[in-house]
C-alpha cells in the first residue's frame, strides 16, 4: 500500500521520521516521501533526521499561547488554535502527491497537547478534502504519565476514532520498561512500531518484489481496515538456520497426531507466536472483526498448507469469518516473519484502565 | 456465428443438433471438426486456469482456445500469465474508488459493481474478437474472491444477451480451510453463475489440495490438471486435417451433453503408451483395474471405469447425473471400439441415464491414452451442501457483527458516565 505519513506532536514526528528512515534504507517504497511533520513545538523539528525541512510545519507561533514552544499538554487550547489556522494547515496538504497514495496515516501521541488537540483536527481536515481512507497510528501514555496525560489520551482517542477510518494504536504503558525514564526509550519504542507498521502495510511495496502467489492487494488491507475502531498488531520472526530448539517447541504446540511437515508445523508455530505475542495494544483477542496475517520469507519455506491451516486457526480464535492471509516473497531472506492486524477489537482492558484514570481526573 | 442478429434468433437457446449416441450399430459419426473456444479468465483464479489452459494446448498440439482474454481487478495479477497476450488482459476498476487496480479485497459486490460500471470496456474487448468461427464461450474464474466470483456472473450475463453461442462456466469452490467469506461468496457467486451459464463445469479445491508444497507452488499441479482435464474434454474431435475416424467425438455431441444446464464434474484416467508394443502399456495412475493379459477393449473399459472413479473434478454421486459423455484420446491404433462400447454401457448403468455418448479423439503423435469422462448436471455434490451451510454460518456472524459495531466501537471509547469529552 501506498501511504502518505502525516506527524503530528512529538511522538508523531519522531515515529514519521523513523517510519522514514526505515523506508530510505530498504528497498521498499511506501511513502515515496509524501510526509509531513506537524508540531506547536519547533526544537522538535531539530530532533528529526529523516523528514526534509521543507515538510516541517510549525502550528500557532503567530498565537500567543503557543508561540512555537508548545502546548504545554492544553489540548483545547492547541485544538482551537488548529481549528483557527485550519487554512494555513489545509495548505500544507498540497505537498503531499495524494493521487498517488492508498491511505493517509496520521501518526501522534494521543496524550500530547498537539498530538492530542491538534491531531484530531487534522484528521477531520483531510478527510474533508481527500476521498482516501484517513487512518490514525496513535501511542497509548504510560500510567506514570501525569493524569493530565492520561486525560487528554481519553478524549483524543474519542475524537480520533470517530474521525479517522481505523485507528491502530500502540500502547507505551505494554511496552515500555518502568526502570529507566521514557524519553530515552522512544527511539527504541519508535522502531518496534515502524517495524510492525510496516510489515502489514509495506509488504508487497518492494521494488524488486517477485509477485506473491497469495498476494495482498491494496483492497485486501483497506478491507480488513473498513470496520474502523481501534487496532492492534502482532508480530513474531525466527532465523531460519535455526531450527533445532525451535522444533521441540512447535512439536509441543501442535501434538494434534497429524502429521505435517516440519516446514508446515514451523509456519503454523509462527503464526500462532505472531498472534499471542505481544501486541501493540493488549487486548481480547476474540473481540476483532476482522483480521489479517501476512507471512514474508523464503518462499521456499513458505509451505502452503502450514499457512492455511494457521489461517483457519486464527479464524477460529479470534472467532471472526474474515481473516485475509498473503504471503510476501523474500527469496533471500534468512528470516520467516509473520505480522497479523486485529482490526476493530473492542474488549481492551489498557482502555477501560485509561477512562477510568482519565474520569478521575476529570472529576477531582 | 456471430453477434447475434437482432431478427433471426428466438430469445431462447437453440437446440443443439442432437442425434443418437455415437457408439451405436451403425456406427458412423457425422464428424463436425472439433469445438473452438473462446475463452475468458476473471479474475485471480480464473486467469490462471485459462493460462494452464493454453500451455496444456499449446504443448499437446491442440488447437482449442481460439480466443483467450483475461479480465481482473488487480494489475499484479494480470502481469502473471504466460500464454494470455498482453493485449488480451483487461484491467477493470482502475477508476472505481474502491479498486484503483489494485483488487476487490475478496468483496464480490464491489466485484460486479466495478464490472457493471465497466461493462463498456468489457464489450469492446470482445469487439476484437472474432466471434465467427467460436462453437461456444467458456469462462473460468475462481468462486471466493470477489472479482471472479462478482464481475464473472455481470460479464457471463453480457455475454449471453450479445451471442447465441452457449456460455459455459468453469468455476472453482474455495476449500472448506479458506473460511468463512470465501464460502459465502462462493454461495452466493454460485447461485449466479449456475443461472446465467449454460453450464457449470465445477472443480473443488478442498478434493485437490495436495501435500507439502509451498505457497509459490501453490495451485500450480491443480492448475494443470483441470486444464487437462477440460482441454482433452472439449478439444475431443477431428481435427481439421486428419482423416475421419470411426467413432470420432464431435463437438456436437459435448454440447448437447452440457445442454442439461446445471452443475458438471469431469473425470480422468491416462495410461502411458507403451512404444514397443504400440500397446496400453503401465498404467500411470494409483490403481490398477486389470492384468497385463488383458485385452485391448477390456483395458479401455478398465481406463474409463478408472476416470469415473478417480478424483473428479467435483466430488459428486454419479448416479446423479442427467447426461454423460466419454471421449477416449490418444493415438488411433490403440483405441478398441468395443472397448469404448462396454465402457458406455457400463456408464449408463452407473450414471443411471440412457444418455451416454461416447467418442475417440486420435492423436497420432499422444504418448498416453487418456479417458475423460463428463459427467453432467451432477445433483448430489456434498462439497456444495457443505459450503452453503459454511456460508449461512458466515453470513450470520458477519450480519450479528455489523449489528453491534458502532455500539461496540461507542461503549469502547467512551466512559459510562459520559463524564469525557471528545477534543473537537
Ligand atoms: N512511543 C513513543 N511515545 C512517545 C514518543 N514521544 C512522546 N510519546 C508519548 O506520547 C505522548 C505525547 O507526547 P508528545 O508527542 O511529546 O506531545 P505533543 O503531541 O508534542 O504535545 P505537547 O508537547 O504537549 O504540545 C507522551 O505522553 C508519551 O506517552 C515517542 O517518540 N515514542
Ligand atoms: N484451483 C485454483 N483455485 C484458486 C487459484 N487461485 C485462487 N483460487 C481459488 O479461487 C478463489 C478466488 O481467488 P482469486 O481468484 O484470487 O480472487 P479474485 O481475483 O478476486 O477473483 C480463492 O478463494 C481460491 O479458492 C488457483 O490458481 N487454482
Ligand atoms: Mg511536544
Ligand atoms: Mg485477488
Amino acid at each position: 500500500m501506498k501511504f502518505a505519513l502525516v506527524g503530528v506532536g512529538g511522538a508523531g514526528c519522531r515515529l514519521v521520521d523513523q517510519i522514514l528512515q526505515v523506508e530510505q534504507g530498504s528497498d521498499r517504497s511506501f511513502s515515496g516521501g509524501n510526509v509531513l511533520a506537524y508540531d506547536t513545538d519547533k526544537s522538535v523539528f531539530e530532533t528529526l533526521d529523516a523528514v526534509p525541512l521543507d515538510r516541517h510545519v510549525l502550528v500557532g507561533d503567530t498565537h500567543e499561547a503557543l508561540g512555537g514552544t508548545g502546548t504545554d499538554g492544553d489540548i483545547d487550547q492547541a485544538a482551537a488554535v488548529a481549528q483557527e489556522d485550519r487554512d494555513e494547515l489545509h495548505r500544507e496538504f498540497d505537498k503531499l502527491d495524494l493521487h498517488e497514495m492508498d491511505a493517509v496515516f496520521v501518526v501522534a501521541g494521543l496524550g500530547g497537547g498537539t498530538g492530542g488537540g491538534v491531531g484530531p483536527v487534522i484528521v477531520e481536515a483531510l478527510t474533508s478534502v481527500s476521498e482516501l481512507p484517513i487512518y490514525v497510528l496513535g501511542v497509548l501514555p504510560t500510567k506514570a504519565e501525569n493524569g493530565s496525560v492520561t486525560l487528554n489520551a481519553a478524549r483524543s482517542l474519542q475524537s480520533f476514532v470517530t474521525h479517522g477510518d481505523n485507528t491502530i494504536l500502540f500502547d507505551n504503558e505494554s511496552w515500555y520498561d518502568e526502570e529507566s525514564p521514557l524519553a530515552e526509550q522512544y527511539w527504541t519504542l519508535n522502531e518496534t512500531i515502524a517495524q510492525r507498521l510496516l510489515a502489514v502495510f509495506a509488504a508487497g511495496e518492494r521494488q524488486s518484489a517477485d509477485i506473491a502467489e497469495n498476494r495482498l492487494d491494496t483492497s485486501d488491507v483497506m478491507r480488513i481496515m473498513e470496520t474502523g475502531g481501534v487496532s492492534t498488531l502482532g508480530y513474531a520472526e525466527t532465523d531460519v538456520h535455526n531450527p533445532t530448539t525451535l522444533f521441540q517447541r512447535l512439536r509441543a504446540l501442535f501434538r494434534n497426531g497429524e502429521e505435517d511437515t516440519t516446514d508446515a508445523i514451523r509456519i503454523k508455530a509462527l503464526v500462532k507466536e505472531a498472534a499471542e505475542s505481544e501486541l501493540t495494544l493488549p487486548c481480547d483477542r476474540s473481540s476483532t472483526e476482522r483480521a489479517l496475517v501476512v507471512l514474508s520469507g523464503p518462499p521456499h519455506l513458505c509451505s502452503r498448507k502450514g499457512f492455511e491451516k494457521a489461517r483457519q486457526w486464527l479464524e477460529e480464535e479470534t472467532d471472526t469469518v474474515v481473516v485475509l492471509a498473503g504471503d510476501e516473497p523474500r527469496p533471500t531472506a534468512d528470516d520467516l516473519r509473520v505480522s497479523v492486524l486485529f482490526s476493530n477489537v473492542t474488549t481492551v482492558p489498557r482502555i477501560e484502565a485509561l477512562k477510568e484514570d482519565a474520569v478521575l481526573t476529570e472529576t477531582s | 456465428m456471430g453477434r447475434k442478429p437482432p431478427t433471426t434468433c428466438p430469445s431462447s437457446r437453440p437446440e443443439v443438433e442432437t442425434h443418437s449416441p455415437l457408439v451405436c450399430e451403425q456406427g458412423i459419426a457425422n464428424s463436425l471438426p472439433a469445438m473452438k473456444l473462446a475463452t475468458i479468465g476473471i479474475g485471480n483464479a480464473g486467469t490462471k486456469i485459462l493460462d494452464r489452459m493454453l500451455e496444456f494446448e499449446y504443448n499437446t498440439d491442440r488447437n482449442l482456445c481460439r480466443h483467450a482474454l483475461a479480465i481482473n481487478t488487480a494489475r499484479t495479477d494480470l502481469a502473471k500469465p504466460d500464454f494470455v497476450p498482453e493485449d488480451r488482459r483487461v484491467l477493470i476498476g482502475d477508476t472505481h474508488q474502491k479498486a484503483k487496480g489494485h483488487g476487490v479485497g475478496g468483496d464480490v459486490d464491489i466485484g460486479a459493481d466495478v464490472a457493471k460500471t465497466d461493462i463498456e470496456e468489457i464489450r469492446r474487448a470482445f469487439d476484437d474478437v472474432e466471434i465467427h468461427d467460436v462453437d461456444a464461450i467458456l469462462v473460468s474464474a475462481g468462486l471466493g474472491g470477489g472479482t471472479g466470483s462478482g464481475a464473472g456472473p455481470v460479464v457471463i450475463d453480457e455475454l449471453q444477451k450479445m451471442y447465441d453461442e452457449p456460455v459455459y462456466g468453469l468455476g472453482v469452490l474455495p476449500g472448506k480451510y479458506e473460511g468463512g467469506r470465501p464460502a459465502l461468496n462462493a454461495a452466493r457467486s454460485l447461485q449466479s453463475f449456475v443461472t446465467n451459464v449454460d453450464n457449470f463445469i465445477a472443480f473443488d479445491n478442498d478434493a485437490w489440495r495436495m501435500r507439502d508444497q509451498t505457497i509459490e507452488e501453490g495451485y500450480e499441479d491443480m492448475n494443470r490438471e483441470l486444464a487437462t482435464r477440460i482441454v482433452t474434454l472439449l478439444a475431443a474431435g477431428e481435427q481439421d486435417n486428419t482423416e475421419v475416424a470411426e467413432n470420432a467425438m464431435d463437438s456436437s455431441d459435448i454440447m448437447r451433453t452440457l445442454n442439461t444446464g446445471g452443475v458438471s464434474s469431469i473425470g480422468y484416467a491416462s495410461s502411458k503408451i507403451d512404444e514397443e508394443a504400440g500397446l496400453i502399456g503401465k498404467f500411470r495412475g494409483d490403481v490398477q483395474d486389470f492384468d497385463d493379459g488383458a485385452t485391448d477393449a477390456a483395458k479401455i473399459k478398465g481406463l474409463v471405469r478408472r476416470a469415473v472413479n478417480s478424483r473428479l473434478t467435483i466430488p459428486c454421486e454419479v448416479s446423479s447425473a442427467d447426461r454423460a459423455l466419454i471421449v477416449l484420446s490418444g493415438p488411433p491404433e490403440t483405441f478398441a471400439r468395443k472397448g469404448l462400447e462396454s465402457a458406455r454401457q457400463w456408464l449408463e448403468q452407473e450414471a443411471d441415464t440412457v444418455e451416454v455418448l461416447a467418442g475417440d479423439d486420435p492423436r497420432e503423435n499422444a504418448s498416453e491414452l487418456s479417458a475423460v469422462v463428463l459427467l453432467s448436471n451432477v445433483t448430489e455434490t456434498p462439497r456444495i451442501k457443505e459450503l452453503q451451510s459454511q456460508a449461512v454460518d458466515a453470513q450470520e456472524k458477519i450480519k450479528a457483527q455489523d449489528a453491534v459495531r458502532e455500539q461496540e466501537i461507542e461503549e469502547l471509547i467512551t466512559d459510562d458516565d459520559n463524564e469525557l469529552d471528545p477534543v473537537i
